[in-house]
């Protein structure tokens, strides 16, 4: 059975086609692509399916910020917590754990135990804790996300919650001529203190770290004081979409 | 005929062959629309914040309802009693101490209730007639228990509202015995209403009562009330006498003796998750270690604190939980 998945993000669409459980197409679409070349307004909005060209499906799921303002034509949506621990659970193999999805604006903690959802925590007013906080620290240090999170020792300390505020917080580090290894590795530090308090509910051994936050290397390293295995996913960011096949093949 | 409050279940039956009128204190708190103003006359004398609503409320409803003689289950179930009673006891109130024994030998149990006959100067042989009598009323309460897990014609909040007040007959021996017959008899005469989703509930009896309905919008329902069902004393008819009664009673002995109960029900009502409740600031809190490691099928733990209705966060757990399950009964349901 060949099973479609999408996971309307915030940043980007990501799109998954599993065929007995297996992934055999996946891509990434930023969202107002998608939305331009991607869909058909016809009063609400419609997927075109065709201009996809993924050949035959016979189930589609999808899941995600967009999920109750899209009209996706024979697609079944299902709520994103469930759909992002079911992508934990299928690609890991675990059934107790906590999974920490951080994405482009949003952060989902959830507490797995024997493959249901016991706890969850999600980010309400702010997004200072998610992805594009990163992102926009990046471009003000002008370097890359990939180069950025490679920095994890001697953080300068930035205190700010406002994100756009630590913006500024951070060029007053830069004028004072502190070296780019503890700036970037005091963004990536300040990243983790905002995710902490979210964290402190969710006691556990194994945690399964998704969404694109998941390629951070310093996050990770950090989060190994507060966990004893943190576990990466092979895919962090079609989570949610491999999520939705999975729950289409399964049930 | 005198009242005397009680802080938890203990052999009733002593009581009612004393002449009393036994009054639960616990329901009189939770079912009062005043139940927070029973907590703030605890917290005005002194109770700490970081102490359970339950032992607060006891005390608020003892106070406001002049009630001037209670029992105090002081060892087998909350270790706060101890402390509840002797406040209590500085107060002018007397206070009459029951012990469930940790030690959980029959021996043991027949002693404590010896004890607490003589304390009350009533005899074996009344214990035993009031204890025949009574038993008619569990087993109605039994009949109701199963046209929930039976036939789903009875509401969980039902099947926990009639089990919970056994444990003082709503105050009327009599009156209580003609209201569960006559509701045993409306239920028999409805439709059932099956749910996808059988759910168990553990732990003490909930602040929230809301959540016995909550459960029903999902397509599940509460077929299996523990501790409530354990105040019903379903097993009493077959019970040699009130001594075997006693213990052949789960909730304030060892955690194992009670798990083997709860998997017996699991087993036989074909449970599909647990909803396990704590109270905030309680030591069972900590029993969810035990249960989950125990008890093969899913549970969740949730807790209540002062508020009787479900707060938004548990209300948003419940239904994670749920639709989970819900999943799973589907799959399993097509298999």
């Amino acid at each position: 059975m060949r099973v479609l998945g999408i996971d309307l993000g915030s940043r980007e669409v990501k799109i998954v086609l599993m065929e007995d459980l297996q992934v055999i197409y996946k891509k990434k679409i930023g969202t107002m692509t998608f939305y331009r070349d991607y869909c058909k307004y016809d009063g609400k909005v419609v997927v075109d399916l065709e201009k996809l060209d993924l050949g035959q499906v016979d189930k589609a799921i999808s899941t995600g910020y967009g999920r109750n303002n899209i009209y996706l034509n024979e697609f079944k949506a299902i709520n994103e917590i469930k759909a992002h621990v079911y992508g934990a659970i299928f690609q890991t193999g675990l059934s107790d754990f906590i999974l920490l999805d951080i994405g482009g604006q949003d952060v989902k903690v959830v507490k797995v135990e024997k493959g249901l959802t016991t706890d969850l925590e999600l980010n309400e007013k702010c997004a200072s804790s998610c992805g594009r906080y990163l992102e926009n620290m990046a471009n003000v240090l002008e370097v890359d996300l990939d180069e950025l999170s490679k920095h994890i020792n001697n953080p300068v300390e930035l205190n700010s919650t406002c994100s756009v505020f630590s913006e500024s917080e951070l060029i007053g580090k830069i004028a004072e001529g502190i070296d780019m290894d503890r700036l970037c590795a005091g963004v990536n530090y300040s990243l983790y203190k905002r995710l902490k308090p979210m964290l402190t509910k969710f006691n556990g051994n194994k945690l399964v770290l998704t969404g694109g936050v998941a390629y951070n290397h310093a996050i990770k390293e950090y989060l190994t004081n507060d966990y004893k295995e943190i576990i990466s996913v092979k895919e962090p960011q079609f989570n949610g979409a491999i999520g939705c096949c999975y729950y289409g093949s399964r049930f | 005929m005198r009242k005397i409050g009680l802080t938890t279940t203990v052999p009733i039956e002593v009581l009612l062959a004393a002449g009393y009128t036994p009054i639960d204190l616990n329901n009189i708190f939770v079912t009062s629309d005043n139940y927070l103003k029973y907590i703030d006359i605890a917290e005005k004398d002194g109770f700490p914040k970081s102490m359970c609503a339950w032992i607060k409320g006891i005390y608020g409803a003892c106070i406001e309802n002049n009630i001037s003689e209670i029992v105090g289950v002081m060892e087998g179930d909350c270790s706060n009693t101890k402390v509840l009673i002797e406040i209590l006891k500085n107060k002018g109130i007397k206070t009459y101490p029951f012990f469930f024994p940790h030690s959980h030998t029959k021996e043991d149990v027949e002693k404590e209730i010896k004890k607490f006959m003589k304390c009350f100067d009533v005899s074996e042989y009344k214990v035993e007639e009031v204890r025949q009598e009574i038993n008619e009323i569990r087993q109605n309460a039994k009949e109701l228990d199963k046209l929930t897990y039976i036939d789903y014609k009875a509401t969980g909040f039902e099947n926990h509202l009639f089990q919970l007040c056994v444990s003082d007959f709503d105050g009327d021996v009599e009156n209580y015995k003609l209201l569960l017959e006559k509701k045993v008899e409306e239920i028999k005469s409805r439709e059932p209403d099956r749910k996808k989703i059988r759910l168990g509930y553990i732990g003490v009896p909930p602040m929230t009562g809301d959540i016995f309905d909550f459960v029903e919008n999902f397509d599940s329902k509460f077929i299996y009330n523990e501790v409530q069902r354990e105040f019903a004393f379903p097993r009493a008819s077959e019970a040699k006498n009130i001594y075997d009664q006693y213990y052949d009673y789960t909730y304030p002995y060892d955690i194992n003796f009670r798990i083997g109960e709860i998997q017996k029900q699991i087993k036989e009502r074909k449970l599909d998750a647990i909803i396990h409740y704590t109270q905030a600031f309680c030591h069972k809190a900590a029993e969810d270690i035990i249960l989950k490691q125990k008890i093969d099928i899913p549970i969740l733990n949730i807790e209540g604190d002062k508020l009787n209705k479900l707060d938004a966060r548990t209300k948003l757990r419940l239904e994670a939980f749920l639709d989970m399950l819900y999943d799973i009964s589907l799959k399993e349901g097509s298999n």
